[in-house]
C-alpha cells in the first residue's frame, strides 16, 4: 500500500536517453499499467522504481519519501524480471521461499511453507517444488518468479511482462487471478505488458510509452476511444486501427469526406462536422476501427464504398477481411461466416460516428463524434 | 540386411576396442614420465644408468632425503608459501573479475588485457628488477615478499575464468535477491558464490599448482631462511655426481599434495573450465 511519486525522471545510457522527463503518480491501491512498443523504457522505469537503476535526474517518491538512495531491498518492492531471473542453483520451492529467509522479511518455515504451497497451488507449478529452474519450460519459469514476487506481501508489486511466456489458455487465467487478487489485497501494482488486452482488462489506469516519453495518460476507455494521436490508436485493438487519408469539402452549413478517390460523400456527425468547419484543412486522417465497417457483396446504397478483396483469415469467432482501395489495405471485422473469394469486388460502409479523426500532418487527435460521452470520467482522473 | 546389421556390429565393436587401445597408447605415453620418477626413487646410484627394468629396489634414497636433510621444513613452507599465493588470489581476485565483468569504466578491456598479459612475460624477465627491489625494502627472503611475487602467475587465469562465470549471471539475479531482502554481501554469499564455485574451484587448484611449482621466483628471491621444494630438489646434485635417485625421491612427494587435491576436485576440473555452466 503505497503511492508512487515519478517527478523529471530522466535515465541515461551513455549517450541514448532511455526516459525522458517522466513524471507520473501512481495511487495507493492502483492497478497501473505501462503499454508500449519495444525499446520505449518500460523495464528501466520499473526498474528505477525498484532501485535497481537510478535515475540521472529526478526523484522517484514513494509514500511521499525521497527514495532516490535507499537500498532497493529497504524498499519494500516486490518483482517479476522480464528474464525471470531466478536461482539457477535453488530449487522451485527455495527460490520462491528466499524472500522470506532475507533477514528482512523473515518468517519461520511453517509460515513459508504455507505460503509457498498457496501460491504455488495458484500457479498450478505445486507438483515441481523440487525442480531446478533448469528443468523447467519458459512459461514455467514465469510462473516461478510470479510466485516469488506474490508470496510476500509488499507495499508495491512491480511486474515486468510476468505473462508474456505462458500459453494462451493459462495466460487467460492469470490475468483474471491477477485482477481478483489485485482486488482482494489491496497492494499498488505496476505492470508492464505488450498485449493491449491484458492491458485494457487489467488496469485502472495505462501509461502509453514511447521513445523514453508519456504520450498518454488514462483509463483504457479513453485509450480506445479517444486516444491522443495515431500512435496510440494504433497500439490498442486488433486488427489494427485503419488510418485513411480523407479530403474534406465544405458545403454551405455541411462538411463531408470524400476517401479512396471514390465519388461516395461521407458524412460526419454534426458535432464533429462544427470543429472541421471551424479549422481551414482541407485533408484529414480518419481512424476506423475493423468493427466499425460493414460489408455487402451488391451495392446497397449511395453511400457505400467499393473495394476488393486482398485476404480472408477466418479466426474462430470472426473473420477478419482485407480489402484494397485506391492503395490503401483496410481490415474488416466480419461475421464468422463471411466467405469472399479473393480479388473479388465487395462494398462497405464506414460507420461515421465512430470514426476518429486525426490532424494529417501532426497526427495529433482532432475529435469524435459524441466527445462527451467518452470524456465524461476526465476531470475526475487529472 | 542382415549381413548389413552384423557389420555395423562388427565395426563399432573394432571401434570401441580402437579408441580404448588409443586412449591406453595415451595413457601410458603421458604417464611414463611419473612412473619413470618413482621407479628412479627406488633405484641405487649405482643401478641408475640402467636402461632396463630390473634393478634390486631400495629405500636409501628416501632415508638420504627425509631423514638427512631439511625435507620436511622446506615442504611446509612451500605449502605456506603456496596456500598463502592462493588465499591472497581468491580473496583479491573475486572482486576484481566482478569489477570487469559488471562494471563499465574506461579502459576496462586494456586493465583486463594487461592482467592477462603477466602470465605471457616470461618470469626471468621481471625477475632482475623484482630481485633488487626486494633487497632495498626487505622483501627478500621472505614469505610475504614471494606470496606477493606469486600473484603474477596465480591471479590472472583465476580473474578471467571468474569474471566469465559472473558475466554468465544475468544482473537482474543480483537485483532480484536485493528485492528479496538481501544485503550486499548475502547477495554475494548466497546467490553468486554457488554459482561461481565451479569456476573458483578449478581456477584455485590451478592457481596453486602454478604457485607450487614456481622455480625462477623462489630460486632468486628467497635464501636460507626460506626455501620451496622445487630449490630443495637443486641440492642433491652436488659438484662431483648428481644424485638422481635423491632428485627422485624429492620430487616424487612434492607431487604427492598436486595430485590428491586434483583427484578430489576432479568433477569440477572439467566442469569448471568449460565455460557457460552456469545457464539456467
Amino acid at each position: 500500500m503505497a503511492q508512487i511519486e515519478l517527478c523529471n525522471i530522466t535515465k541515461k545510457y551513455k549517450k541514448n536517453t532511455a526516459l525522458d522527463d517522466i513524471s507520473i503518480t501512481i495511487k495507493d491501491n492502483e492497478f497501473f499499467v505501462l503499454f508500449g512498443p519495444a525499446g520505449a523504457g518500460k523495464t528501466t522505469l520499473l526498474k528505477i522504481i525498484a532501485g535497481a537503476e537510478f535515475p540521472q535526474e529526478g526523484l522517484v517518491k514513494i509514500d511521499g519519501k525521497i527514495v532516490n538512495h535507499m537500498e532497493s531491498k529497504d524498499r519494500n518492492i516486490s518483482m517479476v524480471f522480464e528474464n525471470y531471473a531466478l536461482y539457477p542453483n535453488l530449487t522451485v520451492y527455495d527460490n520462491i521461499a528466499s524472500p522470506m529467509r532475507s533477514r528482512l522479511y523473515r518468517k519461520d518455515e511453517n509460515d513459508i511453507k504455507t505460503a509457498v504451497n498457496k501460491v504455488t497451488e495458484l500457479m498450478k507449478i505445486n507438483h515441481l517444488l523440487e525442480r531446478k529452474p533448469s528443468q523447467l519450460s519458459n512459461g514455467q519459469r514465469q510462473r516461478v518468479a510470479l510466485g516469488r514476487c506474490l508470496v510476500r506481501n509488499p507495499s508495491v508489486f512491480l511486474m515486468d511482462e510476468p505473462l508474456a511466456h505462458l500459453d494462451a489458455k493459462l495466460r487467460h487465467m492469470m490475468r483474471g487471478e491477477l485482477k481478483e487478487m489485485q482486488t482482494s489485497i489491496n497492494s499498488t501494482t505496476i505492470y508492464v505488458t505488450h498485449d493491449y488486452t491484458e492491458a485494457m482488462s487489467l488496469a485502472d489506469r495505462i501509461a502509453v510509452l514511447n521513445k523514453g516519453k508519456i504520450v498518454q495518460l488514462g483509463t483504457a476507455q479513453e485509450m480506445y476511444f479517444t486516444p491522443r494521436n495515431e500512435f496510440v490508436a494504433c497500439l490498442f485493438g486488433e486488427p489494427e486501427i485503419n488510418i485513411i487519408e480523407a479530403q474534406i469539402y465544405h458545403e454551405s452549413e455541411k462538411v463531408y469526406c470524400k476517401a479512396f478517390n471514390q465519388d461516395v460523400f461521407l458524412y460526419p456527425g454534426t458535432d464533429v462536422g462544427k470543429i472541421l468547419t471551424g479549422e481551414e484543412r482541407s485533408r484529414v486522417d480518419m481512424g476506423i476501427r475493423g468493427t466499425d465497417i460493414e460489408i455487402a457483396f451488391e451495392r446497397p446504397g449511395d453511400d457505400w464504398l467499393e473495394g476488393c478483396v486482398y485476404a480472408n483469415e477466418p479466426i474462430g469467432n470472426k473473420v477478419i477481411m482485407t480489402l484494397t482501395a485506391a492503395g490503401n489495405k483496410i481490415a474488416i471485422t466480419c461475421p464468422n461466416d463471411t466467405k469472399a473469394d479473393l480479388d473479388a469486388t465487395v462494398y462497405f460502409k464506414i460507420n461515421m460516428d465512430k470514426v476518429l479523426f486525426f490532424d494529417s500532418e501532426t497526427k495529433e487527435f482532432i475529435t469524435r463524434s459524441d466527445m462527451k460521452k467518452y470524456k465524461k470520467g476526465e476531470e475526475t482522473d487529472t | 540386411m542382415e549381413k548389413k546389421k552384423n557389420n555395423k556390429k562388427i565395426y563399432m565393436a573394432l571401434g570401441a576396442v580402437g579408441r580404448n587401445l588409443g586412449l591406453t597408447l595415451f595413457g601410458l605415453f603421458a604417464l611414463f614420465p611419473l612412473v619413470w620418477m618413482v621407479l628412479c626413487a627406488f633405484k641405487s646410484d649405482a643401478q641408475m644408468y640402467n636402461t632396463v627394468f630390473r634393478f634390486t629396489p631400495t629405500l636409501d634414497n628416501f632415508y638420504a632425503v627425509l631423514v638427512r636433510t631439511d625435507y620436511f621444513k622446506a615442504f611446509f613452507q612451500n605449502l605456506v608459501v603456496a596456500g598463502g599465493a592462493v588465499i591472497i588470489t581468491v580473496i583479491a581476485g573475486v572482486p576484481c573479475a566482478y569489477a570487469l565483468a559488471r562494471y563499465d569504466f574506461k579502459k576496462k578491456e586494456d586493465v583486463a588485457f594487461q592482467i592477462l598479459s603477466f602470465k605471457f612475460a616470461p618470469e626471468i624477465m621481471v625477475i632482475l628488477p623484482i630481485f633488487l627491489i626486494f633487497q632495498k625494502i626487505g622483501l627478500y627472503d621472505s614469505y610475504f615478499g614471494l606470496i606477493w611475487v606469486y600473484q603474477l602467475i596465480t591471479m590472472p587465469l583465476l580473474i578471467w575464468v571468474v569474471r566469465g562465470y559472473f558475466e554468465d549471471i544475468s544482473v537482474e539475479v543480483e537485483q532480484a535477491a536485493q528485492l528479496d531482502g538481501y544485503a550486499w554481501y548475502e547477495v554475494f554469499l548466497k546467490t553468486l558464490l554457488p554459482l561461481i564455485k565451479p569456476g573458483l574451484v578449478a581456477s584455485g587448484l590451478l592457481a596453486f599448482i602454478f604457485a607450487w611449482n614456481s622455480f625462477t621466483f623462489p630460486l632468486i628471491l628467497s635464501g636460507f631462511k626460506i626455501q620451496t621444494i622445487t630449490i630443495t630438489a637443486l641440492r642433491y646434485i652436488s659438484s662431483d655426481t648428481v644424485h638422481y635417485g635423491q632428485v627422485a625421491v624429492a620430487s616424487t612427494i612434492a607431487v604427492l599434495p598436486e595430485v590428491i587435491v586434483a583427484l578430489f576436485i576432479q568433477k569440477h576440473l572439467v566442469r569448471g573450465l568449460s565455460f557457460g555452466a552456469v545457464k539456467g
